[in-house]
C-alpha cells in the first residue's frame, strides 16, 4: 500500500484552484420524432429492424430471417461461457433504447452468461417502442439506481475498419444484430 | 532514434503514400465534423465535459479513493502503480498465479506506456493483441501508429502479406472482408483457450465503482467474460465523478474518433462474475507530475479519441512512427515531455501552431497553447539542438541591429538575383521540398524613401 499513499499524497500536495461539480447537464429540448429517429439511427449502426404488434408475428419474422436455424432463448443462468461458444442465434430482451444512437441497454440478468451477446454469430434483441429515449442523458436517468453487475450499451452489430478503413461487418461479436419491435 | 523531422523525411520519401494518409485522416476528420454537427448542443456538451474534467482534477485524491471503496465492495481487488515497473509486476503476479501461457489482451495505450507486453513476453508469456489493427502491427513487431486506428500507415496489400505470413491466408489475398475473418478465427481460439484477459479503461465512475470499456469489435468484452481474471488497467485520471457524467462522455467520444453515433460497445463493469476475479490497477507514472504543472495539468482530461491526430496537418503528413512515443500526435506531443524531455524535444516542434488540434478537442483541453509552453520550458532548459541555438542567437541579434538588418536583406536580394545557387541547395533545410519565395526588388524601407518623401 505504499504506493496508494505516495500518489494520494503527491496529489494532496498539488493545489489546484477549486472547481465546482458541474449541475447536471441539460440537453437541448428535441423536437424531433423520437421513435422515428431510433429507427434512423438503428440503419446508421447497420442493425436490421422488424416492427411487430406480438410475439407470434415476431416468431414468423424471425423464422423467415434464420430459416431452420436453431434460436438460443433461455436466460438461465450457464455457469461455462464457452459452452455458448456454438451458438447460431441468441434472443435476448433490450430493456431500452437510445433515439439518438441507436444503442440498445443490455443486463446481464436478461442473459445466460455475460459472453453470450458477443460469443454468439448473430444477435436478437426484443424491445418495446414505449422504452425509448430521445439521448443519452435520459438513459442515465433511467439507469441511475439500476444496480447490475454487468451490463452495456450496444449500438449494431460488432465491426472493424483497421483494414484500410475498409467497414467490415463481423469483427469478433455478433456479425448481425436484428431488432424486434413491439408497437 | 530519429527525431521526428528525420523520421517523416524518410516518411514523405513515398510521395504517392504520403498523399493517401493524409486523404485517409482527412476523410475520418470529416466524419467527425458532419456527427459533431448533427448534434445541436455540441458546443455547450465539449463545456460541460472539460468542466467535469476541471473538477476532477481538482478534487482527484477524493474521487479515487471514492471509486476505490465502492469497487472494493462490489467485490474488485484495486491496486495502485507509481510507475509502469510497478504495474508491470502487478500484472505479472496475477498472471502466475494463474499458470497460463496465453493472455488475451485489448486495446490499451496505458500498457503500450508500460511496455507491459515486452516486459510479460520476457517473462515467458505469449500477450496476444486482440484489436484488429493492434493484432496486425504486433505480428509486424510495430508499434501502433494511431491510438483509435493502430494499423492506419498501412494499406491491404501489406495486411494481406502479413497475415499471409503468421496466419496462412493465400498470397496476395487483400480483401479486408476475407482478412477480418481470417482474423475472426484465429483471435476466437485464443478467447476461447485463455484464463487471463488485460483490458484498459475508458472511464471510472466515482460514485458506482464501475468502469466503462468502449470497442467496436467487442474484443475487450470477448476476452473478459470468458477469462478467470480480468485486469483492467488505467491511469489515475480516468476517474469521472457520476455516473451521469458517462452520457457526456460517450456522446462525445465515438462522434470525435470516427464519426460514429457511440462505439458498438459500451461495456460497464461493476462487479466480477461469479468466480471470476477482476483486478483494477490505477497508475500514476507521471500524471501527478503533470497535475502539479498549471500549463500541463489540462492535458490529463484527454479521453484518447483522436480527433486532434486526425486534424492535425503534421501528423497527417509524418504519420505515427515518426513521434517515436506510444501516444503520439498533438496530444502526444505535449503529453511525452513530462516522460523525459531530453528524448521528446522535437515533439512539440512537430506542429504549425495552427491550433486545428485545440478545436475538435472534445474535452477543450489548448493543445496548440501547450506545445508552444513547451518549446519554451524545453528552450530554457538548454535543450534545444546547437544549430537551433547558433540560428535564434544569430537571428536575435540580427533584428536587433537595424543596419545588420537592412544590410542582410540587401545581400539576401543580391545573392538572390544573382546567385540563387547558393541558398537554393540541399545544404539548407528550408529548401528541402519548397520553392523559395520570389524575392521583392527592393525592401519596403527603400520602397517608404522612395515614394514617401
Amino acid at each position: 500500500m505504499k504506493s496508494r499513499e505516495e500518489i494520494l499524497q503527491a496529489i494532496k500536495a498539488v493545489s489546484i484552484p477549486t472547481h465546482e461539480m458541474p449541475t447536471s447537464y441539460l440537453p437541448d429540448q428535441n423536437q424531433l420524432n423520437v421513435y422515428a429517429q431510433f429507427l434512423s439511427s438503428l440503419k446508421t449502426v447497420g442493425a436490421h429492424y422488424v416492427e411487430v404488434s406480438n410475439e407470434a408475428e415476431a416468431s414468423d419474422a424471425l423464422n423467415q430471417l434464420f430459416p431452420s436455424i436453431n434460436r438460443y432463448n433461455q436466460i438461465e443462468i450457464v455457469e461455462d461461457g464457452l459452452s455458448l461458444a456454438g451458438v447460431e442465434v441468441l434472443e435476448i430482451k433490450g430493456q431500452f433504447g437510445v433515439a439518438e444512437n441507436g444503442a440498445i441497454w443490455l443486463d446481464e440478468d436478461d442473459f445466460p452468461h455475460r459472453v453470450a451477446p458477443f460469443i454468439c454469430q448473430h444477435l436478437v434483441i426484443h424491445l418495446k417502442s414505449k422504452n425509448v429515449f430521445a439521448h443519452m442523458h435520459e438513459a442515465y436517468i433511467k439507469l441511475e439506481k439500476a444496480s447490475t453487475g454487468f451490463g452495456l450499451f450496444l449500438s449494431g452489430p460488432s465491426k472493424t475498419a483497421d483494414i484500410e478503413q475498409s467497414l467490415v461487418i463481423g469483427a469478433h461479436g455478433a456479425r448481425s444484430l436484428v431488432i424486434i419491435i413491439y408497437n | 532514434m530519429l527525431s521526428h523531422s528525420e523520421a517523416s523525411e524518410k516518411f514523405i520519401a513515398d510521395e504517392e503514400r504520403t498523399n493517401w494518409h493524409d486523404e485517409t485522416l482527412w476523410f475520418v476528420r470529416s466524419k467527425r465534423d458532419v456527427a459533431s454537427k448533427n448534434v445541436d448542443d455540441w458546443e455547450r456538451l465539449r463545456n460541460q465535459a472539460s468542466d467535469i474534467k476541471d473538477y476532477t482534477l481538482s478534487n482527484l485524491g477524493e474521487l479515487l479513493i471514492q471509486f476505490e471503496s465502492i469497487a472494493q465492495v462490489n467485490g474488485v481487488e484495486v491496486h495502485w502503480a507509481k510507475d509502469a515497473a510497478e504495474l508491470n509486476q502487478i500484472v505479472l503476479t496475477i498472471a502466475k498465479e494463474q499458470q497460463v501461457q496465453t493472455i488475451v489482451k485489448s486495446k490499451s495505450m496505458l500498457t503500450e506506456e508500460c511496455h507491459l507486453n515486452d516486459f510479460l513476453e520476457k517473462n515467458g508469456f505469449d500477450v496476444v493483441d486482440t484489436d484488429l489493427g493492434e493484432r496486425i502491427v504486433q505480428f509486424r513487431n510495430e508499434a501502433p501508429s494511431h491510438i483509435v486506428l493502430p494499423a492506419i500507415h498501412l494499406k491491404k496489400e501489406d495486411v494481406g502479406e502479413t497475415f499471409h505470413q503468421h496466419l496462412g491466408t493465400p498470397k496476395g489475398n487483400k480483401d479486408p472482408q476475407f482478412l477480418t475473418e481470417a482474423a475472426r478465427q484465429h483471435l476466437r481460439e485464443k478467447f476461447l483457450s485463455s484464463k487471463v484477459a488485460i483490458t484498459g479503461v475508458n472511464f471510472a465512475v466515482a460514485d458506482t465503482g464501475e468502469f466503462v470499456v468502449c470497442t467496436n469489435e467487442g474484443n475487450a468484452d470477448m476476452g473478459a467474460h470468458l477469462a478467470d481474471v480480468h485486469i483492467a488497467c488505467m491511469g489515475i485520471e480516468k476517474v469521472i465523478p457520476r455516473r451521469e457524467d458517462l452520457s457526456v462522455f460517450l456522446r462525445l467520444l465515438a462522434r470525435s474518433a470516427t464519426g460514429q453515433l457511440i462505439t458498438t460497445y459500451s461495456s460497464h463493469f461493476m462487479k466480477p462474475r461469479k468466480g471470476q476475479k477482476m483486478h483494477i490497477i490505477l497508475l500514476d507514472n507521471g500524471r501527478t507530475r503533470q497535475l502539479a504543472q498549471d500549463e500541463y495539468r489540462n492535458s490529463l482530461k484527454c479521453i484518447r479519441c483522436a480527433a486532434c491526430f486526425n486534424t492535425c496537418p503534421v501528423y497527417r503528413r509524418s504519420g505515427g512512427h515518426s513521434y517515436h512515443q506510444p501516444v503520439a500526435g498533438p496530444i502526444g506531443s505535449i503529453l511525452a515531455p513530462n516522460f523525459d524531455k531530453k528524448a521528446n524535444v522535437d515533439l512539440p516542434f512537430a506542429s504549425t501552431l495552427c491550433g486545428s488540434c485545440s478545436n475538435v478537442c472534445p474535452v477543450k483541453i489548448n493543445i496548440h497553447e501547450q506545445l508552444w509552453f513547451w518549446r519554451q520550458d524545453l528552450m530554457k532548459e538548454g535543450l534545444a539542438p546547437v544549430t537551433k541555438k547558433m540560428g535564434m542567437m544569430g537571428m536575435a541579434w540580427v533584428l536587433a541591429h537595424p543596419s545588420v538588418y537592412q544590410i542582410m536583406g540587401k545581400l539576401f536580394r543580391t545573392v538572390m538575383k544573382f546567385a540563387p545557387f547558393i541558398i537554393n541547395n540541399g545544404l539548407n533545410p528550408w529548401f528541402k521540398q519548397r520553392e523559395m519565395p520570389e524575392v521583392p526588388k527592393q525592401s519596403f524601407q527603400e520602397w517608404v524613401k522612395t515614394n514617401r518623401k
